[in-house]
């Protein structure tokens, strides 16, 4: 078996068959092609989450998770900017939670222009974007105030969370908030399960924004990598089935995966 | 290789350490200057086509080395020698943005503080504990104690310990703890036996909670571990669990996510964002 | 959304305010505590693997141990790596620490390495090495693969690391007989593997908290990783088998009834449930 410093030809043809189907899947959507995206159940409960807030007169909490300027945040805060455009068309007040420094003016210049696009651009309050500590834990314990203090009927917990998830969504029930959450770590996905009413899970959070925000790129890549995990599985069941009737020595896909330049 | 020796002769190895801050603040000044006049001579659209190149280039390095032929023994290709260097240098670079994340904390602790916004106190205690670990905690290091210390420790040091091991650790320790609490309250309030999945899921929550704790082997210790039946040993149906039903589903969450990184990577390498926090508004 | 107020013993068997469920946590654990029920713990067979992994380096060989935890997961990794610097120690091995996330995990580490060391008479840069942390995450990685002592340059300490007497002839991967991913942070081991592991078949163990460690599996199952410590459990098992035992043991006796109390109180939750389901003909109360 070869090193995996290097590519080998069939390693080589793998890559750039994946990333060619990626890259066109995406200028495609870009082009204007529909790609379908089935619903998500989890994004049908946004709207009752916020409708929910909108008629106990209680704010909404978003938390768009812990980590800094990455794909999951930048995702997190499109679908911020979504919820953020259904709250305020219903005169619905939101708050933010933000852990990182560097996300914060991102984030308050994602919900200025979400209220702009609402047609509600009054509404916005700097002060409910709100930087609450950079220290995991304090930020979760600082979310948590929030929460209770200013009694949100609604809590979005939409990123990338970690072991602070629990201590955010077994409080906000224990407040009495409706909880919406999504997050790709599958470590957390049994806290949230637990303890909110809607959960989506592991890559049903970036086809959610995809679905939600209809933006292309995300579309495009979403609808590519399902054509590629295809061909992964179509591997699997091709080297189960070679592992099952050949020795390791005479098994070919083995050592073309091996990598060996 | 021409532009190994290029780059050599344009840039030696520093002679003396002095000689080396030199360079340092030589080249510190003239990438603030190439930054600056990039930024004022490009417009928006030249500054978009930079960061693409550039993000282009970056991202090219890495794969090109990994798919380009190789040859020789060791197996490499014109790439390869860089690696090394390169990685040394992203990884300098990268070091900047620790400096990037404090000026953002201190900014906007500094505003809540200058503003008094509501919970400027803890704006204040931010800076308060910054400075005490900042100062000790450089203290502490260039006192330069041997190894190991010795048993009557210097007051800075004993202040360092204090603040680290008497308050920092143990508060996040202690704040870590509460999931205990949630996640017992959270799995008795959550696992109900409503549907049969439900009830799977409970039954292999029970036989890995007990078979992962000393408990449990007990309870099944009258189950000989060389017979037979050792595999219904709960520490045996656990790791059974674990290895058989959970393995495949975490394999195949893995390959999700491989190519879901792959396409992600590939979206930024080629710069194929678009919106608000990209470039152009798509 | 909050549930209604209780009126019937099922469902009040259902809706134990969380107070007294703390409450007999916080009680189980404090009678664990101060009066233990020892049970006897046998090491399993990722943790063997872990301990075989360290006995089998070559002697010309380093162990590098990185601590990517904190103070949060302290009381699953502390253990842990105690344990393997025990293991360390008592195989013979020589070993360095290092850190890439978060930084206080190499401190922590030393501190124990340091402990440990008094116990074994053994020498700062001689037997053992704190490379210290490192910024860089991947490109540390790629740099330490081709060339260990540019890519780690100064120790914990602020001494040159080609200058300390355990990387004589160490320059690069091959040189390191083993690496021991003890972290609480996801995505460290992805790297390993990635950079380390999979190019230059540089064996590779780990040990995680118990939360994330069935994501590695996978790994384990696949030789990837030679063995793996799950959790306090995995350290307590290891301590077993260095025969120091200590904190971990403590926590498994700790952890056993708390187990058993959170079972329980599934049960009893349960049996509300299916005695409400009974009252009301079937149909979901």
């Amino acid at each position: 078996m070869g090193s995996l410093e290097h590519a080998n030809w069939f390693m080589r043809l793998l890559f750039l068959s994946l990333c060619t189907i990626i890259v066109a899947s995406v200028l495609l959507a870009q082009r204007g092609r529909e790609m379908f995206i089935r619903r998500i159940p989890g994004l049908t409960a946004i709207e009752e989450a916020v409708g929910r807030a909108t008629e106990m007169g209680r704010p909404i909490f978003f938390s768009p998770g812990l980590d800094s300027i990455n794909i999951v945040t930048l995702q997190a805060l499109a679908i911020l900017s979504y919820i953020v455009r259904l709250a305020a068309s219903r005169a619905t007040r939101i708050i933010v939670g933000l852990r990182s420094p560097t996300v914060f003016p991102i984030a308050e210049e994602s919900v200025r222009e979400a209220y702009d696009a609402a047609g509600r651009p009054e509404n916005f309050r700097p002060e409910d974007v709100r930087f609450i500590s950079d220290e995991q834990f304090a930020y979760a314990l600082g979310a948590v105030g929030i929460m209770a203090r200013e009694e949100t009927a609604t809590n979005f917990l939409f990123g990338a969370f970690y072991a602070e998830s629990l201590i955010l969504a077994e409080n906000g029930r224990a407040l009495g908030a409706l909880q919406v959450a999504g997050c790709p770590e599958p470590t957390q996905i049994p806290f949230l399960i637990a303890t909110c009413d809607y959960v989506v899970i592991g890559d049903e959070y970036y086809a959610a924004s995809a679905y939600l925000t209809r933006e292309p790129t995300l579309t495009g890549s979403l609808v590519g990598q399902d054509i590629c995990k295809a061909i992964v599985i179509a591997l699997i069941l091709l080297g189960v089935g070679l592992a099952t009737i050949l020795a390791p020595d005479r098994n070919f896909l083995l050592t073309w995966l091996g990598g060996g330049g | 290789m021409w532009f190994s020796r290029l780059l050599q002769r344009l840039f030696p190895p520093a002679p003396t350490p002095a000689a080396l801050y030199l360079y340092l603040a030589f080249a510190l000044a003239g990438s603030i200057v190439l930054i600056v006049a990039l930024h004022r001579l490009l417009g928006p659209r030249g500054r978009r086509w930079l960061i693409v190149f550039v993000t282009f280039i970056a991202g090219l390095f890495f794969g090109l080395e990994y798919f380009y032929p190789v040859h020789g023994d060791p197996e490499k290709n014109f790439l390869t020698d860089w690696i090394e260097p390169v990685s040394v240098m992203l990884t300098v670079v990268g070091a900047l943005t620790v400096g990037l994340g404090i000026y953002s904390l201190f900014q906007v602790h500094g505003r809540a503080l200058a503003q008094r916004r509501p919970g400027w106190h803890n704006s204040l205690a931010f800076f308060l504990a910054t400075f005490a670990m900042l100062v000790f905690g450089l203290w502490e290091h260039y006192l330069h104690l041997p190894q190991p210390p010795p048993d009557v420790l210097p007051w800075p040091k004993v202040v360092y310990e204090i603040l680290f091991n008497g308050l920092f650790a143990p508060l996040q320790a202690a704040t870590f703890s509460l999931l205990a609490f949630y996640i017992a309250s959270a799995a008795y309030r959550a696992f109900r036996v409503r549907t049969g999945e439900a009830t799977l899921m409970m039954a292999a929550a029970f036989i890995v909670m007990l078979g992962q704790v000393p408990f449990g082997a007990w309870l099944t210790s009258f189950i000989p571990a060389d017979s037979p039946a050792a595999f219904f040993r709960l520490e045996m149906l656990g790791e059974w669990v674990l290895r058989w039903l959970n393995t495949p589903a975490q394999r195949g969450i893995i390959f999700g996510i491989a190519v879901g990184a792959l396409a992600m990577s590939l979206r930024i390498w080629l710069s194929l964002e678009r919106g608000t926090f990209f470039s152009e508004q798509s | 959304m909050s549930a209604p107020q209780p009126t019937t013993l099922s469902d009040r068997i259902q809706q134990i305010p969380r107070h007294y469920v703390y409450l007999l946590l916080a009680g189980v654990v404090v009678w664990q505590l101060l009066f233990p029920i020892r049970l006897p713990i046998t090491p399993s067979v990722p943790t063997r693997g872990v301990y075989q992994a360290i006995a089998a380096v070559p002697d010309d060989k380093l162990i590098v141990i990185t601590t990517d935890w904190d103070a949060s997961t302290q009381a699953e990794t502390g253990p842990q790596t105690q344990s393997i610097i025990h293991a360390c120690f008592q195989n013979k091995k020589k070993f360095v620490i290092m850190n890439l996330q978060p930084p206080m995990g190499v401190k922590l580490a030393n501190d124990l390495a340091q402990e440990a060391a008094k116990e074994y008479g053994a020498a700062y840069g001689v037997d053992w090495a704190n490379w210290g942390y490192k910024y860089g995450y991947e490109n540390v990685l790629m740099a330490l693969a081709k060339n260990i002592p540019n890519a780690i340059g100064d120790d914990f300490y602020g001494t040159p690391v080609a200058e300390l007497p355990i990387m004589e002839g160490v320059t690069d991967i091959h040189q390191v007989g083993l690496v021991v991913i003890v972290t609480g942070l996801s995505a460290m081991t992805e790297m390993w593997i990635g950079l380390i592991q999979g190019p230059y078949k540089t064996p590779l163990a780990a040990a995680y908290t118990a939360v994330m460690a069935p994501i590695y599996y996978p790994y384990l199952d696949s030789d990837q990783l030679k063995g793996m410590l799950v959790g306090a459990k995995g350290a307590a098992e290891l301590e077993v088998m260095v025969d120091r035992p200590g904190k971990a043991v403590a926590i498994m006796n700790v952890q056993s009834w708390a187990h058993v109390l959170i079972v329980a109180l599934i049960l009893l939750g349960n049996l509300g449930y299916l005695f409400a389901r009974g009252r009301t003909g079937g149909r979901q109360p």
